[in-house]
């Protein structure tokens, strides 16, 4: 018996969330947010620190539950199923919805074994992975520079190239969605541009969602942007619309002197 | 957009709730199974503590009262006065000059020597941490008993294991000075204060919990330790007189009590002197681990 | 500004040992040069020790040559034979299997208090393990001595020479006191577990919140990333681990000396007597106090510590390096 199809009406966005909070011990750091992502999009999600973006995040692939003590009430959809159902495993959620982190964390291996892996857990034979690695690398926009030289060690990237590395290793599980937080804070001007550029290409594939505290990144490369604050979901609509004409005075006071 | 080469596999299955692959789902079952088996091994750890204590305290709490322990009488057989004031004045002696050493060595390495100096002296600290405490005690024997003279006596036992307690003073105080935040250093060494000043008034309150606790920890390890004060001191049936006297140690006791008599069982004496050393051990770690976790406290609060 | 991380100790200016200069009646440059060498004396107390243990042990030796027949495996004072290698032998066939056993228990420990059990049952449990590492050698000996053995020797030994006698070195006669080689490594083991669990726990401490995140982010399970991530990362805590583990293992004197047996000619099966290094040099000095033994006997006692002595250092040395952080927790050993 194949149980491998998904049990979701056929025209389901990929990712949709439904009244999400999420609960600390005193305060709330995300009150009842629910925002649609089309398939295919890159969302920017921005706001002041503290909130509670990086929490969003986290809470689309069950990050958020390594944190001890917070509780999530709400449902996220993927692709119709409520990721933090009964019976759902976090493992598989994770290779469905991946994530970058702001710092480029690759594993003290090599290129290739970074990239593969995803691919190595669930044991794909070696033709397959040497093609899913460079697929993966490709549209990270990495496999130009490392193509010779896969054996290198990791280490031995400069940071941007790193941070495209992760980016890969996410991509090379084939992802739907994925998760990007603050990918470029820790690179220099260059090397965000080419992380700017990987994700333009992305986003026309995949759903992208992206946290960023520059407000011009999420104007050069986001369809549809989301402002959260304080753990409201304040406003989201197309990028032009939130950054040139924003309804809500709060929206307002965040973009001005951060965008003009 | 780019055609995916890689066949079709479970890597496009969209389900989150059953994975058909059978790898993934032995991988799951692995991940929970392991969780389940691998804190079992605490049970190894923790088992022989238990039974350590108990079948100990069994053999000696009964016979445990307050005059066993006070008494220094040489006729009553499991008198513990006797071991217990040599083992206080020896431990008391021991801690002072290992105090003694220890800090100012301490302190120093942590404050005044370059970076490589501080490298070996480190090192060599933590090599005798390591060193098999046989060899510390044949070098008390053959260093004070024989060589200086001093024969089995209070001072050759206290001066060989203050050699023994020294480095872990040492490291303390080292480390403590160390961890003293370096914009409060700075602080006050930039505002013109000398380096005794600056050590005494600003470098203490701060470090003086770590310290404490590292005294403890000394003192605990030192209070169990046989070969360096069998070997240095020979067990006396009256509390030392002078410096030059025979000294019961608790520890000596026990072994010598076994050394004699293994197959005729040991006598209760040698229960008592083990059940009051774990008393002492258990005792001194615990106050470490209060000291500890205040200390932290307060330290997190200089980063305010 | 972060926390205190041992790790990573900043490089701090060290203070000129004088405060401003001050006139005085003292000529100036003994004055500064006694100011720059006081404070460095306390410093050098450790290292003072060291030679001072080194070169008592090497004026003891009275330079008595052995040859190479030291390491021979006959030990017979009487008719001159010095070989100390059934007692270097013994010290290895207890030390080594303690090392593996305290590493593997010590890995399984360290995994789960950092990756699977949550924070309040670890901050509990780990100090229990910690507290292995206080209890006096002695005392491990006579519980080992009175309640152990009796128990291997009656019931444990038996049922490993029946079901277990295929292995070479597992058959054999056992004798029913329950004293030898493996109720050694046993104890050994309990005693070297400390150490092994707190280093390798910090080890995987140490790995980075955010590369532990990555791994897991991509669909891993938690052993995958503790065995493809946490552990490569950690290698070289663990590894410094397996040194100080086995250097205390292979140090440890008088709960040995309690419970292998006091032979002097090699053991013929896991079951049967032995003696190691440390235990059968604490044994000698310990008849030899008070009497005098041939000059050759001192020589010989010395030489065993010399060789003893070293091993232990080399371990220490290689075990020390590999550890990034200043000092590591203090327990007995470590």
């Amino acid at each position: 018996m194949n149980e491998d199809r998904a049990t979701s009406p056929p025209g389901a966005p990929v990712l949709s969330v439904r009244g999400l909070s999420v609960l600390a011990k005193q305060k709330k750091l995300l009150d009842n947010v629910s925002l649609d992502f089309a398939p295919s999009s890159l969302t920017a999600v921005i706001g002041p620190s503290g909130c509670g973006k990086t929490t969003f995040v986290r809470t689309l692939n069950r990050m958020v539950e390594l944190t001890p003590g917070l509780r999530v009430k709400g449902e996220v959809q993927y692709v119709g199923q409520n990721i933090y159902g009964a019976g759902v495993n976090p493992v598989l959620v994770r290779r469905r919805i991946g994530m970058v982190f702001q710092r480029p964390t690759v594993f003290p291996m090599s290129v290739f074994e970074n990239a593969a892996f995803g691919l190595r857990l669930i044991h794909e034979s070696d033709d397959e992975v040497d093609k899913a690695v460079e697929e993966a690398l490709e549209r990270a926009g990495l496999w130009s520079e490392v193509k010779d030289e896969l054996n290198r060690s990791a280490l031995s990237l400069s940071g941007g190239q790193q941070q495209r590395l992760c980016i890969a290793r996410a991509l090379a599980v084939r992802p739907r969605v994925l998760l990007l937080d603050e990918p470029t804070s820790a690179l220099d001007p260059a090397a965000t541009q080419r992380v700017e550029a990987t994700m333009q290409t992305l986003k026309r594939e995949i759903v992208l969602v992206l946290v960023t505290h520059n407000v011009g990144q999420a104007a050069r490369v986001s369809d549809r942007v989301a402002f959260l604050h304080s753990g409201h979901l304040i406003e989201v609509g197309e990028t032009a619309e939130i950054l040139e004409r924003p309804r809500d005075p709060l929206t307002q006071e965040f973009i001005t002197g951060r965008f003009s | 957009m780019a055609t995916p080469t890689v066949s079709k596999s479970i890597l496009d299955s969209d389900n989150i709730r059953y994975d058909a692959s059978a790898r993934t789902r032995w991988r799951l079952g692995f991940d929970r199974v392991i969780g389940w088996l691998l804190p079992l091994l605490f049970v190894v750890a923790i088992a022989p503590i238990l039974s350590l204590v108990y079948y100990i305290s069994a053999r000696a709490i009964p016979s445990l009262s307050w005059q066993v322990i006070t008494s220094t009488s040489p006729y009553q057989t499991d008198a513990m006065g006797v071991p217990i004031i040599g083992t206080f004045e020896l431990m008391l002696l021991a801690t002072s000059i290992a105090v003694l050493l220890g800090l100012f060595g301490g302190i120093a390495t942590a404050e005044f020597l370059s970076e490589r100096t501080a490298g070996w002296v480190r090192m060599s600290a933590n090599l005798l941490v390591g060193t098999p405490s046989v060899i510390v005690g044949y070098f008390g024997y053959f260093t004070f008993v024989i060589f200086f003279g001093w024969s089995l006596s209070l001072l050759a036992g206290t001066i060989t294991l203050a050699f023994f307690m020294t480095p872990y003073v040492f490291r303390t105080a080292d480390l403590a000075f160390t961890s003293v935040p370096s914009h409060i250093r700075e602080a006050a060494l930039g505002s013109g204060a000398r380096p005794y000043q600056y050590i005494l008034r600003v470098g203490t309150p701060i470090a003086f919990p770590q310290i404490l606790t590292g005294i403890f920890l000394a003192m605990a390890i030192g209070v169990g330790e046989t070969a360096p004060i069998v070997l240095t001191t020979a067990g006396g049936k009256i509390p030392p007189q002078t410096l030059f006297s025979p000294v019961s140690w608790m520890s000596s006791l026990i072994w010598q009590n076994f050394a004699q008599a293994p197959s005729t069982g040991l006598p209760t004496i040698a229960f008592q002197a083990a059940f009051l050393l774990l008393v002492v051990v258990v005792s001194l770690n615990v106050v470490v681990r209060i000291i500890s976790s205040r200390y932290r406290r307060r330290l997190e609060g200089l980063y305010a | 500004m972060s926390s205190p991380d041992p790790s990573t100790p900043e490089v701090r200016e060290p203070l000129p040992a004088s405060g401003p200069e001050e006139t005085g009646s003292t000529p100036q440059s003994a004055r500064s040069f006694l100011a720059r060498i006081v404070p460095l004396v306390p410093a050098l107390i450790p290292l003072g020790i060291m030679v001072a243990i080194v070169i008592a042990l090497v004026a003891e030796t009275g330079f008595t040559n052995f040859g190479i027949e030291f390491f021979s495996l006959h030990w017979d004072p009487v008719n001159n034979q010095w070989g100390i290698g059934v007692f270097l032998l013994g010290s290895l066939i207890t030390a080594v299997p303690a090392l593996i056993f305290s590493m593997l228990i010590g890995l399984g420990i360290a995994i789960a208090s950092t990756t699977y059990l949550p924070r309040f049952l670890s901050q509990w449990l780990d100090p229990f393990v910690d507290l292995l590492a206080g209890i006096p050698s002695v005392v491990y000996g006579i519980w080992a001595f009175i309640i152990v053995a009796p128990y291997f020797g009656s019931q444990l030994e038996p049922w490993m020479v029946m079901n277990l006698h295929f292995i070479p070195g597992f058959g054999g006669p056992i004798n029913t006191s329950g004293l030898g080689i493996l109720i050694s490594v046993f104890i050994l083991t309990l005693m070297a577990l400390p150490i092994t669990t707190l280093l390798i726990r910090d080890a995987l401490r140490s790995v980075p919140r955010d590369l532990w995140e990555s791994g897991l982010a991509l669909g891993a399970t938690r052993w995958e990333v503790v065995r493809r991530v946490a552990i490569p990362h950690g290698r070289r805590g663990i590894f410094s681990a397996a040194f100080l583990g086995f250097g205390r293992a292979f140090g440890e004197t008088v709960a040995v000396a309690m419970i292998i047996g006091t032979a002097t000619v090699l053991p013929k099966n896991v079951y049967d007597i032995g003696n190691t290094m440390a235990a059968q040099m604490f044994e000698l000095l310990d008849s030899a106090i008070g009497g005098t033994g041939s000059p050759q006997f001192l020589a010989a006692i010395a030489e065993m510590a010399l060789v003893l002595l070293g091993i232990s250092l080399i371990v220490n040395i290689l075990g020390r390096r590999l550890i990034s952080s200043l000092y590591t927790q203090q327990i007995q050993g470590l």
